[in-house]
């Protein structure tokens, strides 16, 4: 594993005047697992996109083997055995397994009939190949986030199996699934696949990657190795050291605010896959950031919605208080009405107009607000905004461009900035920072503390470890609905992850 | 008309200028003012001339083209409602037909005086559209197919009223004749220039406007149409708004009936006929787009009219109504395609 499997050099991308990327040197080795890091518009994604095809770079060269390549479309980058697998997954929920592996090359039988027991059959023994067991039959809507990984990566490798390049695919898994997931990298890797790794999350580089390489304004930062001390690579990333990630915690709470004493979400109808709270007993007092933690199907995001009414229909038993009043939170005029807002763990899905201009999604939680007598008033709107704008560092610092247009990390910090608009008194948060970049964690974070200085209080659901056990005060740990362990914040991530598979720490 | 500025969603929020826009996106902005221009230009060019007069520009010709234009203008102007939110109502030209039969037949079976006629007309278009916005809320069922079924109901209906008869109406006082005032739909005003039924189609858009860009309610639509859990989760009371942008296009169709009735001295449960088509095409040539979200009532405007004036100069030359709608679809495709490359600019299609 010396001779470099694919070099690209000196590669220039420009967008109208945007240039992309500015000059990149990237190499990759058979064998080897090379991590990309770089905050969102650093240039991984073009860089990634130029690998795999999607667009040709201005100026540069891409060799696989010595040999220099040229690839029109992401078909001749396969070709070249170059498979990619992307955040958005590019599997049909609706069909099996079987059929999402074989779409568009399918094996037939004579006359023009599909052949299904053959494509079974070689599709099991693809996924048993690297040791995973899922029924070819299955669904792919019925399976979960970490098991859709793994399908699209034995369909990206039975296109393609020279070089795999992987954007983000950690960013949607919980613990033990990213554990499963870099078992089967390695389990790659060591037959030769050489693969290329696109993260946001620092602290996974060292368990995973043979090789680090950093990129900021579509430029190679630097080239370190794994085990490079983490404030290394945050330099490399923003370019400056970063302060603190995570801001100091509180003094001390206030009052409780949201109160749930063997609270159970009793649906209308049974839903499989769908975690209701089950006799959850937690506060949260003014100013203090709780968190929750949880395996993938602990409940984490169930408790949320239910709690905001935009879950299951369904209704609340046991007790269930805001400031000490029992409150029937069963719909989300309620839950709002008590003082509630909730940031979802789907900003493009569920969280914002992606087409309409920043500024319109912002007052979005407060058009009573914005406009006494039904009319708008411009002047309202205006504030509202210049108050968001004064509270969340949103670049550009434009409200009338379409907010599909900004980074991921942008596009979470005007989905945080309109909920804090409408002045909530306990703000529930899913994935408060998935796809978001380092820089922006660091602010979001602060915003929080800040927030709940105020007297906020925030529940906050998060699948990254650090990310709880960093920002909040306490972290109260779901299994199967219940809550079942709570810890201070700053507690060891192993204690933390014990609880939640149910295990002696 | 013309320094209204078509914003993507309503006002801007900012007075500040907007650097580098995108061109195309510019066209996009204004292409059916841009096209309405182009169309005139080439009404002006390819005209037939008598005596050196261009006919195009002829006031009565023009006065024809607004005049052709206000039944179908109305109905794109609550059409334009529903597909902000990313629905459609396929109901209305035969929500037309049924209320210039009920127009009709109150008057001159019923004896109904103009005011009651007409207010029980509107109030039936928007009960007709609050009805199929419910069904389409409370069972979580597509628009599409919704309003499809409304489209046969509403001229089961008609046929019903009518007893699939032609109702005329003719004027004069006492039972069976309706009130001449009513006969004004068909006239022109001002010096024998402006047609009414174009003033009652200018007044609706104008109404429409200011709901649409000005009101909480004008917000909620596009918000609506933006991304509907993102809106619920706001607060937005979606079930509600749906049925309403319903009820506006039932509004509007029953409003165009009234307004067929009064032009055409007649009530015909078949009259309507594929114009919530001309109306959806007006609407996309306007710029709104058919993903909800995004669109303007100016744009719909000037969509309408270009219809008509294209319409209008391929009559003066002579030209096959078979070229007219190819004509017709060639300008929707064109429309299609310039806001799907804006999408595609702005990175956000696929």
């Amino acid at each position: 594993m010396t001779a470099p499997l694919l070099v690209m050099t000196g590669a220039v991308k420009r967008f109208g005047g945007v240039q992309a990327l500015r000059g990149v040197d990237f190499d990759l080795k058979a064998g080897e697992i090379h991590a990309l890091l770089g905050e969102n518009g650093a240039g991984k994604s073009t860089l990634m996109n130029l690998l795999s095809g999607v667009y040709t770079p201005d100026e540069g060269t891409i060799e696989i083997d010595g040999k220099p390549v040229r690839f029109n479309n992401p078909r001749e980058a396969q070709a070249a055995g170059i498979a990619t697998i992307f955040q958005e997954l590019d599997l049909v929920p609706s069909l099996d397994v079987a059929a999402n592996l074989f779409l568009g090359r399918e094996l037939m039988r004579p006359g023009g009939f599909l052949d299904v027991p053959a494509m079974r059959r070689e599709a099991k023994k693809r996924l048993e190949a690297i040791e995973i067991a899922i029924d070819p039959g299955a669904m792919v809507a019925d399976l979960s986030i970490g098991q859709r990984q793994v399908v699209a990566i034995v369909k990206a490798l039975s296109y393609a199996s020279r070089v795999l390049i992987m954007d983000e695919p950690t960013a949607a898994l919980t613990v033990g699934e990213v554990e499963r997931l870099f078992d089967i990298m390695r389990k790659l890797a060591a037959t030769g696949v050489g693969i290329v790794y696109i993260s946001h999350r620092l602290e996974e580089v060292p368990g995973i990657a043979d090789r680090v390489t950093v990129m900021r304004d579509g430029r190679v930062a630097g080239i370190t190795e794994p085990h490079a001390p983490q404030a290394e690579l945050v330099r490399l990333l923003v370019g400056r050291p970063l302060d603190e990630l995570y801001p100091q915690r509180a003094k001390g709470a206030g009052k409780p605010l949201l109160s749930l004493r063997d609270a159970s979400f009793k649906l209308a109808r049974d839903s499989a896959g769908w975690q209701a709270p089950q006799g959850v007993s937690l506060d949260v007092h003014e100013g203090e950031i709780v968190g929750l933690a949880g395996i993938m199907g602990a409940g984490r995001t169930e408790l949320l919605s239910a709690l905001y009414g935009t879950g299951l229909s369904g209704h609340w038993e046991g007790e269930v208080a805001i400031s000490g009043r029992p409150v029937k939170l069963d719909s989300i005029k309620a839950a709002r009405h008590a003082g509630i807002a909730f940031v979802t763990d789907d900003r493009r899905g569920s969280g914002l107009m992606l087409r309409m201009a920043v500024g319109l999604n912002l007052v979005m939680s407060v058009i009573r607000r914005i406009s006494p007598n039904w009319l708008v008033s411009p002047r309202r709107q205006a504030e509202a905004v210049k108050e968001s704008f004064g509270q969340f560092d949103i670049r550009p610092k434009n409200p009338d461009i379409a907010v599909g247009a900004l980074s991921g990390g942008n596009q979470q910090k005007v989905v945080l900035a309109k909920e804090i608009l409408g002045n909530p008194r306990l703000l529930l948060l899913d994935e408060p920072t998935r796809g978001v970049d380092v820089g922006a964690k660091g602010e979001i974070y602060a915003r929080l503390r800040a927030l709940a200085a105020q007297g906020l209080g925030i529940l906050v659901a998060s699948s990254e470890m650090p990310e709880l056990i960093g920002l909040c005060d306490r972290i109260v740990v779901l299994r199967q609905g219940r809550n079942v362990a709570e810890f201070m914040g700053g507690v060891d991530e192993h204690t933390v992850l014990a609880a939640a598979n149910g295990r002696e720490a | 008309m013309s320094d209204e500025k078509i914003s993507a969603a309503g006002a801007p929020v900012t007075a500040a200028p907007q650097k580098h826009r995108d061109p195309l996106a510019l066209i996009v902005r204004f292409q059916s003012l841009i096209g309405l221009v182009l169309v005139a230009i080439g009404g002006i060019i390819f005209s037939p001339r008598r005596h050196g007069e261009i006919l195009f520009l002829n006031p009565d010709n023009i006065a024809n083209i607004v005049r052709a234009v206000s039944e179908t203008g109305i109905i794109a102007i609550g059409m334009t409602f529903v597909i902000i939110t990313a629905g459609i109502d396929l109901s209305v030209g035969a929500v037309l037909g049924l209320s210039s039969v009920v127009t009709a037949s109150m008057m001159i079976s019923g004896g109904f005086g103009l005011i009651p006629t007409i207010l029980a007309v509107l109030v039936m278009g928007i009960v007709f559209g609050a009805i199929q916005g419910t069904i389409s809320t409370r069972f979580r069922l597509e628009p599409f197919i919704v309003t499809l079924a409304g489209l046969q109901a509403a001229r089961g209906l008609a046929l019903v009223v009518s007893g699939n008869q032609y109702i005329n109406i003719s004027y004069g006082d006492g039972p069976g004749l309706a009130p001449p005032v009513f006969a004004v739909l068909g006239e022109r005003l001002f010096n024998n220039t402006v047609p009414v039924a174009t003033l009652v189609f200018i007044v609706f858009a104008a109404i429409a406007t200011i709901v649409l860009n000005t009101t909480r309610f004008g917000r909620y639509v596009f918000a609506v149409g933006g991304n509907e859990r993102a809106a619920r989760i706001s607060g937005v009371p979606v079930s509600m708004v749906k049925i309403s942008v319903y009820a506006i296009t039932g509004f509007a169709a029953a409003l165009a009936g009234i307004v067929h009735a009064g032009q055409f001295n007649f009530g015909s449960a078949n009259d309507g006929m594929g114009y919530e088509l001309t109306a959806i095409a007006a609407v996309v040539i306007g710029g709104t787009s058919l993903f909800g979200g995004a669109g303007s009532m100016v744009g719909t405007v000037a969509g309408t009219i270009m219809l008509g004036a294209l319409a209008n100069i391929l009559q003066l030359n002579n030209i096959t109504p078979a070229m007219q709608l190819l004509a017709t679809a060639a300008i929707i495709v064109l429309a299609a395609v310039l806001q799907s490359l804006v999408r595609r600019r702005e990175g956000l299609g696929r």
